[in-house]
């Protein structure tokens, strides 16, 4: 079976690994998107130390603005377990990405064990056009505007100011809310924007006054939110990060990727995909595809087919079930190598023998 | 390979060698001077002193709270300055690889994370292996889990909590246990907000001193050896040296370990309400034998603190600086992150004074360890400033100087003339952590023991002494040279394996089904999930 292709061209592993390796060494602007497991990202991130590259998550427009309520604001968060067991209201804030909807056809499904006895769990749902995730029952919270202007308009109104706009059913919100001992709104950064997530901040921490609440983060990606994770303990920083200087810089505007492509900054993409559907045909610009194939990516000048994590191999992911790492056997392991094992193997015929940080 | 560290000064308590000689390491492993064989290797420590590589037990190095932080503080990394260039990573920040190397640099060869979830134990793993040179270790957190709350509730037999803390260890692959805040977590879930050691948890309704003797208990039966490890109720307020004076009573003679004192030695004196009892805990330490404590030494600048005391950071929130902060209920425990920056006004003055009397007036070098809860007091890189604190009272008189003179009267230690000794400094940050967490093989330069050696270079700048090791041996392998790393190998993670009772893990598994909708296995993981050859090292419990 062809594993590896050098433009249309099968090749063993070996040889295509040595010419991507000698494409990033001649690069002067090579850029990673990733969408890959933990350790997939700790490879991506050794390799890009060595060649001076930039990494950002493949499609990571919302991981970026799930990574910003950290960096800028903070805010305050739950465990998915502790929701389960204790939430009595609910409040999904935005839509959710169908990865999810397992999880709160769950919570519907169950009722809190450890809320102080009344055994039951509201759900609202707020925006106008939001989708009702597994069906879910829930109460629709909406005016004009949007799911951001719905959340200004709860939080002024759950803070006693007038408003322009009404909400729908904000009367049995608010008491749902008064009544409630744990309420929890979830997030995602795919539907709301910097001022949305903030907003939502901002109800939790209004609330916190009196009484508890908390968020929950249900990932845009969680592949994205795991390499999140693997970023910060190995560059210091989240995706986003920059190493062409010697040293890891943060910046989310100057780091990303798809704009650093877009404004012809970058000369080299290498691309980690799970899906090679995911892998955008761009013109002007050399690629490295690793994705899950069977034949060369389109206009790449290397293709290395990987596995899925998970599926082809063991893995190490970020899981918003868990609401942290877990380690998950492979469904149906096959040869395929892991993008970490891929990874590796182009960094070793990288110049310069040097102790890899990962 | 035979290696000979020649004419150093050796300063080994634990073995009573101290002043001048060789010390003959073979492989990974100190062994006796061997008669008539010439070593492949002479290591010059003329002019030097030798000291077994030094342990740190409680310094958070890595896990999700710790990286949250990271996530939180992208601009916090230039607290952990100096950083010396040309190094592998040398200007990303506050990174694993870094952690491995700073300590290195300082003659450091073990260091212990104190705060594991064990829910997110891969989490910690993870980065623990990511760590180099050095060994690492950590402790799973129990005291507020609902499994373990609702067994002391319902009076479990002490034989079915100890398997649960026997499975929880093991699983975790933890070295020993702590309690944080015990019961405090659970309860400001049901909206409590203030929690004392007699404060009951509602729901349970089990108080934290229950929670702590249970503990004590299982810790003891099960023959780990590092004591429980506890974090008191009411850290950080004036008031809270009766919390620790409650908590070192119900010790009641067995072993106890009080994590950062510092933080508990507030009084309520003066105008601005805040004061010392640092001399009333320290008079209570030295009385009380059965307990060992941490200080927790504050130093001035930008920190983070990063604590599972998620009440206690809840209640700190508004003194973010930067003002931002995240606060995170988890399965048990969680954690609060609030960035805080310790000014040498009068609160940080006297919080660093505090600290300084701790050291300095609890008697017994073997039952007092030296931390700065890092990064919560100070990153561990202030630690070299701290020794020539320790070991001089010039140094001391010289930065009190520029403190709060109002502060300062207030507290013992203008009026302290103590300087610690080489010998002690050994006991403290060498030979008394190996024997608390049970680590028989380190802590100390007699045959037998592994190769983990410190060399300093003796100067009249202690600071500067104790920041670049002039040598660093790591199992017997050369890692540091004039202060600067130069062997990036891989250390173990050091754990207890005891074994699980099997009726018991079929009982967590029913409860995780039941109350989470999850296997167990999604709380477990394999080796295999830590990509290294051999992540992990098996410490003993006791017989």
């Amino acid at each position: 079976m062809t594993v590896a292709w050098i433009g249309d061209r099968g090749v063993p592993l070996a040889d295509a690994a040595k010419h991507a390796a000698e494409l990033l060494v001649t690069s002067l602007c090579p850029v990673l998107s990733l969408d890959t497991d933990v350790h997939g990202t700790r490879a991506a991130i050794a390799l890009a130390r060595r060649v001076g590259a930039a990494y950002d998550q493949l499609d990571g427009e919302a991981v970026a603005r799930e990574t910003a309520q950290y960096t800028d604001k903070g805010g305050m968060f739950i465990a998915p377990g502790e929701v389960r067991r204790r939430a009595d209201v609910v409040v999904i804030a935005g839509e959710l990405p169908a990865v999810h909807y397992d999880l709160i056809a769950e919570l519907a499904n169950t009722a809190p064990d450890l809320d102080g006895g009344t055994g039951k769990r509201q759900f609202f749902l707020i925006g106008t056009d939001t989708p009702a995730p597994g069906n879910v029952k829930a109460m629709r919270l909406s005016c004009d505007g949007g799911v951001e202007a719905t959340l200004a308009a709860l939080r002024a109104r759950l803070a006693g100011r007038k408003t322009a706009r009404e909400v729908t059913h904000f009367n049995g919100f608010a008491k749902a809310l008064a009544e409630a001992r744990f309420p929890v709104f979830t997030f995602c950064g795919q539907s709301l924007g910097l001022l949305g997530l903030e907003m939502v901040q901002g109800l939790i921490s209004d609330i916190n006054r009196k009484q508890r609440a908390s968020a929950l983060h249900l990932a845009a990606s969680d592949n994205g939110w795991g390499s999140t994770q693997a970023s910060a303990w190995t560059s210091g920083f989240p995706l986003r990060t920059g190493l062409a200087r010697g040293y890891a810089e943060f910046d989310p505007w100057r780091f990303d990727v798809a704009r650093m492509i877009a404004d012809g900054e970058a000369d080299l993409h290498l691309m980690v995909a799970c899906d090679a559907a995911q892998v955008p045909a761009l013109k002007g610009l050399s690629l490295i595809a690793l994705a899950k194939t069977d034949k060369p990516v389109a206009g790449a000048v290397v293709t290395i087919a990987i596995g899925e994590p998970g599926v082809d191999h063991d893995a190490v992911v970020y899981s918003s079930r868990v609401g942290t790492l877990a380690a998950i056997e492979a469904k149906a392991p096959s040869e395929l190598p892991s993008a970490a094992a891929v990874l590796r193997q182009i960094t070793e015929h990288l110049p310069h023998e040097e102790a890899l940080p990962c | 390979m035979l290696t000979r560290i020649a004419g150093g000064e050796i300063v080994d308590p634990v073995n009573g060698r101290v002043g001048k000689g060789d010390l003959w390491i073979e492989d990974e492993t100190i062994v006796a001077a061997p008669s008539g064989r010439q070593p492949d290797v002479t290591l010059d420590a003329a002019g030097c002193i030798v000291m077994a590589g030094a342990i740190d037990i409680h310094s958070h190095i890595g896990g999700g709270n710790v990286n949250t932080a990271r996530l939180l503080l992208p601009e916090q990394h230039k607290a952990h300055a100096p950083r010396p260039a040309g190094t592998p990573l040398s200007n990303v920040g506050w990174t694993t690889f870094d952690t491995g190397r700073l300590y290195a640099q300082m003659g450091f060869t073990t260091v212990v994370e104190p705060a594991m979830s064990p829910g997110a134990a891969l989490h910690t793993h993870l980065e623990l292996a990511d760590i180099p040179i050095i060994d690492k270790a950590t402790l799973a957190i129990l005291g507020n889990d609902d499994f373990l709350l609702s067994m002391v509730r319902d009076k479990a037999s002490p034989v079915m909590i100890e398997d649960y803390v026997a499975w929880t260890v093991a699983s975790s692959r933890a070295l020993g246990v702590k309690v944080i805040n015990a019961g405090a977590a659970a309860a400001f879930k049901d909206n409590v907000r203030s929690f004392s050691f007699d404060d009951v948890v509602p729901f349970y309704g089990t108080s934290s001193r229950s929670i702590v003797k249970t503990l004590q208990a299982a810790v003891g039966a099960l023959g780990i050896p590092h004591p429980l490890h506890v974090h008191c109720n009411n850290l950080g307020i004036p008031g809270a040296p009766d919390t620790a004076a409650e908590t070192m009573a119900a010790a009641e003679g067995l072993p106890l370990h009080l994590a950062h004192l510092q933080f508990y030695g507030y009084g309520a004196e003066g105008k601005r309400g805040f004061s010392s009892e640092a001399a009333r805990l320290a008079a209570l330490v030295n009385s009380t034998p059965e307990i060992t404590i941490d200080v927790g030494q504050v130093m001035f600048g930008q920190t983070v603190t990063i604590s599972s005391d998620v009440l206690r950071q809840f209640s700190a929130r508004g003194t973010a600086n930067p003002r931002k902060s995240v606060i995170y209920d988890g399965d048990a425990d969680g954690g609060g992150i609030v960035p805080h920056n310790y000014r040498d006004d009068y609160y940080g003055s006297l919080q660093w004074a505090i600290g300084l009397e701790l050291f300095l007036l609890i008697e017994d070098p073997w039952r007092v360890f030296f931390t700065t809860d890092h990064p919560n007091g100070a990153p561990f890189t202030t630690y070299p400033e701290i020794f020539e604190l320790l070991m001089s009272r010039e140094a001391r008189a010289k930065a009190m100087e520029g403190l709060s003179k109002r502060a300062l009267g207030l507290s013992t230690l203008p009026d302290l003339t103590r300087e610690y000794t080489f010998e002690e400094i050994a006991i403290m940050t060498r030979a008394a952590p190996a024997k608390l967490l049970g680590l028989k093989d380190r802590g100390h330069l007699g045959a037998g023991a592994l190769a983990d050696v410190a060399v300093y270079r003796k100067g009249n700048d202690i600071a500067q002494m104790f920041r670049s090791a002039a040598l660093v041996l790591k199992n017997g392998e050369l890692v540091v040279e004039d202060g600067i790393a130069k062997n990036y190998r891989w250390g173990k993670t050091l754990r207890l394996k005891p074994t699980p009772d099997k009726a018991m893990v079929k009982r967590l598994e029913a409860y995780h089904q039941e109350r989470y909708g999850l296997s167990l296995n999604w709380f477990d993981f394999p080796d295999s999930a830590i990509p290294r050859e051999q992540p992990f090292g098996e410490v003993s419990c006791n017989a």
